[in-house]
This record gives C-alpha cells, structure tokens and sequence, in this order.
C-alpha cells in the first residue's frame, strides 16, 4: 500500500504542522499556516455564531479565532501555558484556529496518507482529510476549508 | 462463575425475545388447511406443542433506530461456510457469547491503553482506528451493533481484544476471547431470511451462542461507509 520510492511527482512529500487537541493529534498543511501565536485574550465579539471565540489585534489586523474544539464536537478545555492560536489561510482568509498546543512539523508522502473513515454523517466528518501513522501514533489530517461552510467562511468575513 | 451467569442470562434474554417474537408471529399466523379438514371442530388458535419452532425464518425484532447503526438489506440464504463443519471463534461482548468462523478471521490484537484513535464526528458505533503490523484497523464497538437496545456505554471500557475481520479494514472490539469450537451445520438455527441483524448468521443453544456472518457484517458496514463517501463529494 505504501509506496517507498524517492519523492517524485507521482508521490510528492507534503509538510504538515500539527497540534493537539484533546490528546489527539492533528494536522494541517503548511502552506495554509501563517504563524502560530502564544495565547493572548480573546475579545468576545457580540452576537458572533458558537464556533467564534472572538477576535486577536495582530500587528494592527483583526483575526478572527475559531474554537476548533466546539468546531470538532470536542468538549471545552482549559486555557494552559502550551495554548496556541494557529494563524492559517484558509477559503481566501485569515483566521486563528485555537489548539491545545503545537507539536511539530511533519513530511508525510502522499502514499502514507490513508482514507479516513466514511462512516459518520456529522458535518465534522468532511473536513478530515485522512490519517496517517507517523511516530507512532496517528495522525488526524484536516482539510481546513472545509472547517465551516461557504456560509461560515462568508459570515466570518464580517468581523 | 459470576461472569458465567451473567453471560448464560444474557444470552438467555436475548435468546428468549428472538423465540418470544418468533412464537407471536406463528401465533398470529393460523394455517387454513387445519380449518379446512375439521370444519366442525371448534376453532382453536393453534398452539406451540410443536416440538421445533424454525425461529430464524420469521425473527424480525424491534431495534430502536436511533441506536441502529444501519438499515440494513435482507439476507437470504446461509452463508457459504455453512455447508460443512466449521470451526468457531468465541468470544464474549457485553455479557454475550459471540461466535464467529475462523474462516472469516483476520488476527487477534491486545487492547492496550491509548491503542485505539477516536476520530472526532463519527457514530458512536465508531471506537476509532488502531495501527496494527498489518495497516491501520478501523474498529467497531461490536457491543453497539450486536445489542443496541441494550448498551451501555460503559462496556467500552473493558474491550480487551480487537478481532480484525478477514479482507477488510474492519477489527471487532470485544471484551473477552475465549477457546475455538468445531460445529456442524445441524448444531446451528440457521436464519434464513435475514432484514434486522442481517449479520446474525444463527444461534447455537448447546453453546449458549449467537453466530455471525462477519461477510453480511463487513459488507453492512463498507457499503455505509461508500454511502457516505459519496453523500460527501456531493
């Protein structure tokens, strides 16, 4: 299944940043991570949907920072000194994804990356992008654009 | 000896409800011919002196559907194993006695702590994936799909074992693995049609058993998942 040649362009190596969240461990592709931040306050803005938390001053831009948690059906956790707000691009705009922390970076090869599981029919479910074994454990590989909805991503560039 | 009982009730009542369901249909299902060839006798329901009841043929019990896990199509016929004596796996989950043909096995995996990935926004049926030697394993909760009107969601915590299905990237989370049994076809009650529990091959009384036809399982289960692939990319 696993294809063990040299990077070619039938098999290119993808960088992939990941995180934690909930003793998980996930990750997005590189190009759409712009910087990751240390936890600062979060101003709450009024009437935002749930998935919002609220929005972060950076170097003068406001960001808007999605609870990735709540967006993963995953239960609410304590801000800790290893909380990140990961800055991606994503559907055309910038927004900060919050993470239980940031491990690394990965080079995963596009053979490696299996099909996640089909089985659910959550909304949640569509933005896995696959699995992968790496360092023994599992990868989690999330399709960012597919985090929220046109609708979403249209709503959240009001803020 | 605690777990024996718990294990011989279980199975006892689960067994009871299928012969219980089975016992009203036939109730309810008077044969005309009788009618026919006594027309001055006074007209009795009939009754359940027969001595074999074919219960696989007409069991269709009641699932709550939120916690079914899939609609699922009507099997119609045995599976192929079944024609000569097969050998068994036993194992236990949630207090049943489950059964499944060697043929149909992959390998037995060891549970251990954090072996399994849940993966976020999946059914509850859904435990997570386990890496294995052999590639990464999906894993099903076998409780939820075997006993749904009766789970608990706090058997989870004793899977013990996970039993990959041969051919495919399934694995069984179950509690206990026990010993392996020869059985021959006429030890079996056969179902035969097949709409709920398409999965469930027969039962085996002399072993306190339920059979399953990991095939109508696996395929129950891959053709959700290609049913959702393609709800997805639409």
């Amino acid at each position: 299944m696993k294809n063990s040649s040299a990077q070619s362009s039938d098999d290119p190596v993808l960088q992939w940043v990941t995180f934690r969240l909930d003793d998980e461990t996930y990750g997005i592709n590189v190009m759409q991570v712009q910087e990751v931040l240390r936890y600062s306050e979060i101003a709450p803005v009024p009437g935002a949907p749930s998935y919002v938390l609220g929005i972060i001053n950076l170097r003068g831009n406001v960001v808007t920072v999605i609870d990735t948690r709540q967006r993963f059906g995953l239960p609410s956790a304590e801000i800790t000194d290893n909380t990140r707000i990961v800055i991606i691009e994503a559907d055309k705009q910038v927004v900060g994804i919050l993470v239980d922390s940031v491990a690394e970076v990965v080079y995963l090869r596009e053979s490696e990356i299996e099909t996640a599981p089909n089985v659910g029919n959550d909304e949640a479910a569509k933005f896995i992008q696959g699995v992968c074994n790496k360092n023994g454990e599992l990868l989690i590989l999330v399709e960012l654009e597919k985090m929220m909805s046109e609708q979403e991503w249209a709503e959240l560039d009001g803020f | 000896m605690m777990k024996t009982n718990k294990s011989q009730t279980a199975l006892q009542n689960y067994l009871d409800g299928l012969l219980q369901e089975a016992e009203i249909e036939q109730f309810n299902e008077p044969k005309p011919v009788m009618l026919e060839e006594k027309p001055l006798a006074p007209v009795l329901l009939p009754t359940f002196t027969t001595p074999k009841i074919v219960v696989e043929q007409q069991v269709e019990t009641k699932i709550d559907i939120e916690m079914q896990p899939e609609l699922q199509p009507v099997v119609d016929e045995k599976p192929a194993w079944s024609q000569q004596p097969f050998e068994c796996l036993l194992f236990d989950v949630a207090g049943l006695t489950l059964a499944v043909p060697l043929i149909c096995l992959g390998s037995i995996y060891q549970l251990s702590e954090d072996d399994i990935t849940p993966i976020f926004a999946q059914p509850e049926w859904f435990v997570g994936i386990m890496s294995t030697p052999a590639g990464n394993l999906k894993v099903l909760d076998t409780a939820r799909w075997v006993m749904p009107e009766r789970y608990n969601p706090e058997l989870r915590k004793d899977f013990s074992f996970v039993i990959s299905i041969d051919g495919h990237e399934w694995g069984l989370a179950v509690n206990q693995v026990r010993n392996s049994i020869l059985l021959r076809p006429d030890e079996v009650k056969w179902r035969l049609k097949r709409g709920q529990r398409a999965w469930l091959a027969g039962t085996v009384i002399e072993h306190m058993c339920a059979l399953l036809d990991v095939e109508a399982l696996a395929k129950l289960i891959t053709d959700k998942d290609k049913r959702v692939t393609v709800d997805k990319s639409l």
